[in-house]
C-alpha cells in the first residue's frame, strides 16, 4: 500500500508547504475597528452573606467592556500554528487577571495564586472541564485547552470569581483594549465574516461581512453593543 | 398536595422575573441600583425515607432535614461602603416565610477590620451554622449538636430526675409536669435553623479573628424576642496558622429558661440563675481536592432542683463530629460524616433502679454520600445514614435521602 500512495503523498505535502506561514505571502490585509459597549463596569458580583460576621473586602469594578472580535472561518494557514504557547491568568485580590483572555487551542494557561488565601481554579464548561483542587499564594497550576470553544473558569471558594477563556482553532482573534479597539492582521485577500464576543451579549453575537481586497490593506468596522 | 401547589407558585415568583429577562435561571446573584443591591437564592429539594417514628433527623416538631423543600431567598444592600443591610427569607416545607437574618452590618472605620453587627444575626459560636447555604453543607443531614432535639425545654422542666429520665430518647415531643405542661420538641445544643437577635462585634487580621455577641436567647433557643429579659454572651476565636487551616474556640453562657417559668419556679426553688453554658473547639483544614472539618461541643444546663430524686448539678451534652469531602473530578464528589452525641448521667428513683444513667439516650450517626454537580450551581446529591440510639421505641435507623440543589 505504500508503494501505490506516495506519490500522492508527496503532491498533498507540495500543496501543504504552500499554505505554510513561513512560504511567501504575496499580499494580506488588516481589519480593525472599535467594539463600543455600553455595559458599565460594576463590582463583581458576590453572593449576600448573611452567615458572614463583617464586610468583605472591597472589591474592584469589573470591566464587562472588555471583548473578543475574531473571524469566523479563518484562512487554511491561520492553523498551521505549530510552537506551544504559554499564557497567564492570575488570582489576585480575588479576581481573575484578565477577566478575559483569547488563546488558540494547544495552548497552556497557568494560574498562579497571588493572593494570601486559597483559591480553587475550575471550569464545569464543555470545552474543557477541570478543577485545579486548592493551592495556596506562591503556587502556579497548569491547565492545557485543546478544544476550541468558551470556558468559563470559576473559584470552588469566592462565588464572585469568574473569568472567561475563548479557545479558537485559527489565530485570526483579538482582545479589545481599554478604548474597545481591535487589529486583525495578517488576512489574505478574501471575504470574511467578523463577529464580536461580549460576556453581555445574549444570544447570537453581532457579526459583519469585510472583504480584503487584492491589494490588501487596512479595512474598518465597527461594531455597537448596546 | 396544597404544599406542592405553594411551592409551585413560589418557585413561578421566584424564578419569572430573571428568567424572562434572561430567558435562562440566572446563574449568579441578582443586581441592581449600580451593584448596591444584590440578590441571591437557594431552592434545595430534598427527597428521602420518612423518620416520623425514631424523629432522628426533626429540626423540630414538623420538619425533617432529610425531606424537606427549602427555599430562601438572601439579600444585601449596600447604600455606603461600611454600611450594607442583610437579609434571609426562609421557607420550609412551603410554609411560613421566616426571616432567618436580618441585620445592619456597620464598619466604623475604614481603616480597620472591626464590624458591628445588629439584628437578627449569625451565631459567633462554632463553625457549622454559619454556613447558611445548602450547598456548604457537603452532606444531606445536620451534625447531631445543631439539629438533634434533646428532650431538654425552655419552657417546661422536670419536677424529678425521673421525669427526665423518663423523656430520654423523646425530644422530639418532651413533655413535664413544671410550665407548659403539653408536649413539644426540646432544644438541640445550638440550633443551625434558627438565629438569635441581638449585638455583635468582630475584628479580624490576617492571622487571627475574635467575635462576640450579645443576644437575646441561648444557643439552643435562639429568640426574635426575649423572653426571660437575660442575655447571652457568646464569643468565638480563630486562628489561622497556615493557609488552609482554620482553629476555633467558642464560649457562651445565657439564661436558659423563659420568664413565666422562672416566675412560677420562685416559690419552689432558691436558685435563680437557669444558663445554658458551652464550649466549643473547631477546626478545618483544606488542601487540594480534600475539606476536612471538625467541631467538639459541650453543653451545660441548669435546671432547678426541685424534688428528690434531685437534678443536683448541671445537665451536661457533649458532641464531636468529623466530616470530610473530597472531590474526584470537576463534578463528582464524595462525602462523609461520623458523629457522636452523649449525655452526663444522673440518677433516678424509680427508672434504672437508681443506677447513674445519662439523662438523654446517647446517639450515634454516621453519613455518607456522593454528589454530581450538573452546572456549577446546580447539584443532585444522595447519602446513606445511618443512626444508633440506646434508647427509645426505634434504637436504630437507616436513612437514605436525594437532594438537588440550586443556587444563585
Amino acid at each position: 500500500m505504500g508503494r501505490t500512495l506516495w506519490p500522492l503523498f508527496v503532491v498533498v505535502g507540495l500543496l501543504r508547504s504552500l499554505a505554510l506561514p513561513g512560504a511567501p505571502s504575496p499580499v494580506t490585509g488588516a481589519i480593525r475597528g472599535r467594539v463600543d459597549v455600553r455595559a458599565a463596569a460594576a463590582p463583581p458580583e458576590g453572593r449576600p452573606d448573611p452567615g458572614g460576621l463583617g464586610m468583605a473586602a472591597p472589591r474592584e469594578p469589573l470591566d464587562r467592556r472588555r471583548s473578543v472580535v475574531y473571524l469566523e472561518t479563518a484562512p487554511r494557514a491561520a492553523f498551521e500554528v505549530n510552537e506551544e504557547r504559554r499564557v497567564r491568568m492570575t488570582q489576585q485580590h480575588e479576581r481573575f487577571v484578565p477577566h478575559v483572555l483569547a488563546i488558540v487551542a494547544g495552548t497552556w494557561v497557568d494560574f498562579p495564586n497571588n493572593d494570601r488565601t486559597y483559591h480553587n481554579v475550575f471550569s464545569l464548561s464543555k470545552a474543557k472541564d477541570f478543577n485545579l483542587g486548592r493551592y495556596a499564594a506562591g503556587k502556579s497550576k497548569a491547565v492545557r485547552f485543546e478544544r476550541p470553544g468558551i470556558v468559563r473558569v470559576f473559584c470552588d471558594i469566592h462565588s464572585h470569581m469568574s473569568a472567561f477563556i475563548l479557545v479558537f482553532a485559527h489565530r485570526y482573534f483579538a482582545v479589545t483594549d481599554d478604548e474597545g479597539r481591535y487589529r486583525l492582521d495578517g488576512i489574505p485577500p478574501g471575504s470574511y465574516t467578523v463577529l464580536v464576543w461580549n460576556e453581555t451579549v445574549r444570544g447570537d453575537p453581532p457579526r459583519r461581512t469585510v472583504t480584503i481586497g487584492e491589494s490588501g490593506g487596512d479595512v474598518d468596522a465597527d461594531f455597537s453593543i448596546r | 398536595m396544597c404544599m406542592w401547589r405553594r411551592l409551585t407558585a413560589l418557585l413561578i415568583v421566584i424564578c419569572a422575573p430573571a428568567a424572562a429577562r434572561a430567558q435562562r435561571l440566572p446563574e449568579g446573584p441578582l443586581t441592581a441600583a449600580r451593584g448596591t443591591v444584590t440578590v441571591g437564592g437557594d431552592i434545595t429539594v430534598t427527597a428521602g425515607s420518612r423518620d416520623d417514628i425514631a424523629f432522628f433527623n426533626y429540626t423540630d416538631y414538623e420538619h425533617n432535614a432529610l425531606r424537606m423543600v427549602r427555599l430562601s431567598l438572601s439579600g444585601m444592600w449596600r447604600p455606603a461602603t461600611r454600611l450594607a443591610f442583610l437579609t434571609e427569607l426562609r421557607s420550609e416545607d412551603a410554609q411560613r416565610v421566616i426571616p432567618y437574618a436580618l441585620y445592619v452590618r456597620v464598619r466604623p472605620w475604614s481603616a480597620r477590620a472591626f464590624d458591628i453587627q445588629a439584628g437578627r444575626v449569625p451565631p459567633v459560636f462554632g463553625a457549622f451554622a454559619r454556613r447558611s447555604y445548602g450547598a456548604d453543607n457537603p452532606l444531606i443531614g445536620y451534625p447531631l449538636a445543631y439539629q438533634y432535639l434533646t428532650s431538654i425545654r425552655p419552657d417546661a422542666v422536670p419536677f424529678t430526675a425521673d421525669d427526665l429520665l423518663a423523656m430520654r430518647a423523646r425530644g422530639w415531643r418532651a413533655n413535664y409536669p413544671v410550665g407548659v405542661t403539653a408536649p413539644g420538641p426540646g432544644v438541640p445544643l445550638v440550633s443551625a435553623y434558627r438565629w438569635d437577635t441581638g449585638v455583635q462585634a468582630r475584628a479580624t487580621s490576617a492571622r487571627v479573628e475574635g467575635a462576640i455577641a450579645v443576644t437575646m436567647g441561648t444557643l439552643s433557643n435562639p429568640r426574635v424576642d426575649d423572653d426571660n429579659r437575660g442575655r447571652q454572651v457568646s464569643g468565638r476565636v480563630a486562628w489561622k496558622p497556615v493557609v488552609g487551616l482554620v482553629l476555633g474556640a467558642s464560649a457562651s453562657r445565657g439564661q436558659f429558661l423563659t420568664a413565666t417559668l422562672e416566675n412560677g419556679l420562685a416559690a419552689l426553688t432558691t436558685r435563680q440563675v437557669h444558663a445554658q453554658r458551652a464550649l466549643g473547639l473547631d477546626a478545618e483544614y483544606s488542601r487540594d481536592y480534600w475539606i476536612v472539618r471538625g467541631e467538639v461541643i459541650d453543653s451545660r444546663w441548669n435546671l432547678p432542683d426541685l424534688s428528690a430524686p434531685h437534678i443536683d448539678a448541671p445537665l451536661g451534652a457533649r458532641s464531636a463530629f468529623v466530616e470530610t469531602r473530597y472531590r474526584f473530578t470537576p463534578r463528582l464528589f464524595a462525602a462523609a460524616r461520623a458523629d457522636r452525641l452523649t449525655f452526663s448521667s444522673i440518677r433516678g428513683q424509680r427508672l434504672f433502679a437508681g443506677q447513674p444513667t445519662p439523662w438523654d439516650a446517647p446517639v450515634t450517626r454516621v453519613e455518607a454520600g456522593g454528589g454530581i454537580y450538573l452546572q456549577r450551581n446546580l447539584t443532585l446529591r444522595a447519602v446513606v445514614q445511618r443512626n444508633w440510639r440506646d434508647a427509645g421505641r426505634v434504637k436504630n435507623r437507616t436513612f437514605v435521602s436525594g437532594q438537588l440543589s440550586y443556587w444563585f
